[in-house]
């Protein structure tokens, strides 16, 4: 099953302002169990691919916070999920984007995984 | 000491005024800031209050002044970015009582009186003259240069102070409660059930567009400029910790908040005070700093017809902005070495631009502007501050920058296209501010 996982960056990921509970090994990890990750982020689109540089992560996306819908275009996947802190700006944007919606701590029990064949 | 607010006849407001009586014998000299942080994080050393003390001490140090010589104290007292300390909170008393205070308990952490400050500053035992300047630094600059021109004080500190406090932006207070009474909820930015603060300025830049056939699009090349800009400027906020630039790729990609006004055509609300000292022409000879001298301030108070100004209103009043700050600085546009005007938000830079006939500029020229060289390398150096988009909101960085680019002190921001000989800043509104022409030399 092919899985995309979108993250906010602040209040959502450990390098945000402020810090989100979510780290980069996290996200690493999730990268190299074959789910299609990214970010989208309010935060400048070069500065995105900054982070995911510094970090070694080869991310697949990184769009700006209304630009979920060409994510969901531009890559083919079973679920497509956003993970982030806020309810205007993450969990609306992603409802109407179509994807599915996970608030970080709720993200940190990885609920995708008994979806993915490949990562169980 | 009752501090008044500056009384109307310290404004110079009507065009036909000739030059300023005071011109060149007020001068700026030392310079300080506090460090930047997005929100108070609830110690009692890093308070509002705090970073205010350490922007005044740091101003003294700068011009090499004894405290003891200071007589005059100039600030706004609202410090508010749209953070406004929530009814049921209760106020953290150990905070409160780590400083003298006043009968509020809020002061120094949700607002500032000239009082806070002369209570925690014991080494300003000779000020005798204090007064508000309401709204912004711009506002407080030029009732200072006035103060000092007319005698009223001689070596005077001027400062504003910004406090932001967790949560967000204009998200709390009034915009919290069920109801709003009268037009407020319909003015832009006032509360959650009106329009974004961007609204009315976005409406101007969209019949700009329109009127002149230009596009949004084009502001990239300005954007990009002032945040790099920002990025040399080690004061500001995205210098101090989110060294990020703005390509055109990052700006024009951004979500709308009222179109054609998007993300980064609005600022970022920051903690941050800031400092100058002001002083006479002769006193100042004898300071750390090479004198920075004014030649001329000037106020605008445009009155619109409706709730919000129309592009025809803004281009009236801007350019007539630009004619009393020539008038009374006795000098042209010509004489302009550089511009840095408010720019918070971005889409009103060009009317201020325009209405000072910078490098000749007429209505309608300024995008086309913005794709030439307005770098701090060329011969037309736009915003070398960077502004707000450059280093948070502040609404001073555009001061200080004219003070360090004269002083030659503007670090790797220096204007280096042109020799910084005469700069003009202020703001925040083209339908309303205060404006302040500064110069290398008092003639």
């Amino acid at each position: 099953m092919a899985i995309l996982i979108s993250f906010d960056i602040d209040g959502t990921l450990e390098v945000g302002d402020p810090p989100g509970v979510l780290t980069m090994e996290f996200v690493r990890k999730t990268q190299e169990a074959g789910i299609l990750v990214g970010s989208c982020s309010d935060r400048p689109i070069s500065s995105q691919r900054a982070i995911w540089e510094k970090h070694g992560i080869a991310y697949d996306f990184a769009v700006s916070k209304h630009q979920l819908p060409d994510v969901k275009a531009k890559f083919e996947a079973d679920v497509y999920y956003h993970i982030g802190d806020r309810e205007d700006l993450d969990r609306q944007y992603a409802l109407a984007a179509g994807f599915e919606f996970f608030w970080p701590d709720e993200a940190l029990g990885e609920p995708w995984l008994p979806l993915d064949g490949k990562s169980s | 000491m009752t501090t008044q607010n500056a009384p109307t006849s310290m404004y110079r407001t009507t065009e036909g005024l000739g030059v300023w009586e005071h011109k060149g014998k007020v001068a700026a000299v030392g310079i300080g800031h506090s460090p930047t942080t997005r929100r108070w994080d609830g110690t009692a050393e890093n308070t509002m209050g705090a970073n205010s003390i350490f922007a005044l001490r740091q101003a003294i140090a700068d011009a090499g002044v004894d405290p003891a010589d200071i007589d005059g104290l100039v600030l706004d007292p609202v410090t508010t970015t749209g953070a406004h300390w929530p009814e049921e909170q209760p106020i953290p008393m150990d905070v409160v009582n780590a400083y003298n205070q006043t009968d509020d308990p809020l002061d120094g952490i949700a607002k500032l009186s000239a009082e806070w400050i002369l209570k925690n500053m014991p080494e300003l035992k000779n000020v005798k003259f204090t007064m508000y300047g309401m709204g912004c630094m711009s506002h407080a600059i030029v009732v200072a240069a006035q103060a000092v021109g007319e005698g009223r004080t001689h070596t005077c500190l001027v400062l504003k102070s910004w406090h932001n406090l967790e949560g967000r932006y204009n998200q709390s207070g009034i915009s919290a409660t069920d109801t709003v009474p009268g037009t407020f909820a319909m003015s832009p930015g006032r509360t959650l059930w009106g329009a974004p603060g961007s609204y009315g300025t976005a409406l101007q830049f969209a019949e700009y567009c329109r009127k002149y056939g230009k596009s949004h699009d084009m502001m990239a090349p300005f954007m990009a400029n002032s945040r790099r800009n920002g990025l040399m400027f080690p004061e500001g906020y995205w210098a101090q910790h989110r060294p990020e630039a703005l390509t055109a790729e990052d700006y024009l990609n951004a979500r709308w908040i009222a179109k054609p006004a998007n993300l980064f055509d609005n600022d970022i609300p920051i903690m941050v005070s800031g400092a100058y000292l002001f002083t006479t022409a002769e006193r100042a000879n004898d300071m750390k700093q090479k004198p920075v001298y004014i030649l001329n301030h000037a106020s605008s108070r445009g009155a619109q017809r409706s709730i919000l100004p129309t592009l025809d209103e803004v281009e009236a009043e801007t350019a007539e902005t630009g004619r009393k700050l020539y008038e009374g600085a006795g000098i042209t546009a010509a004489d302009l070495s550089f511009e840095n005007m408010y720019d918070g938000f971005a889409l009103f830079h060009q009317f201020h631009l325009e209405g000072l006939r910078f490098r000749g500029m007429q209505n309608g020229d300024a995008l086309d502007f913005y794709q030439t060289d307005i770098s701090i390398e060329g011969p037309n150096p736009v915003l070398p501050s960077g502004g707000n988009i450059g280093s948070g909101r502040s609404r001073f960085w555009m001061h200080t920058d004219c003070i360090q680019q004269i002083q030659g002190r503007a670090g790797a921001r220096q204007i280096t296209g042109i020799k910084p000989e005469i700069g003009v800043s202020g703001g925040p509104m083209p339908m309303g501010g205060n404006f302040t022409v500064w110069s290398a030399s008092p003639d």
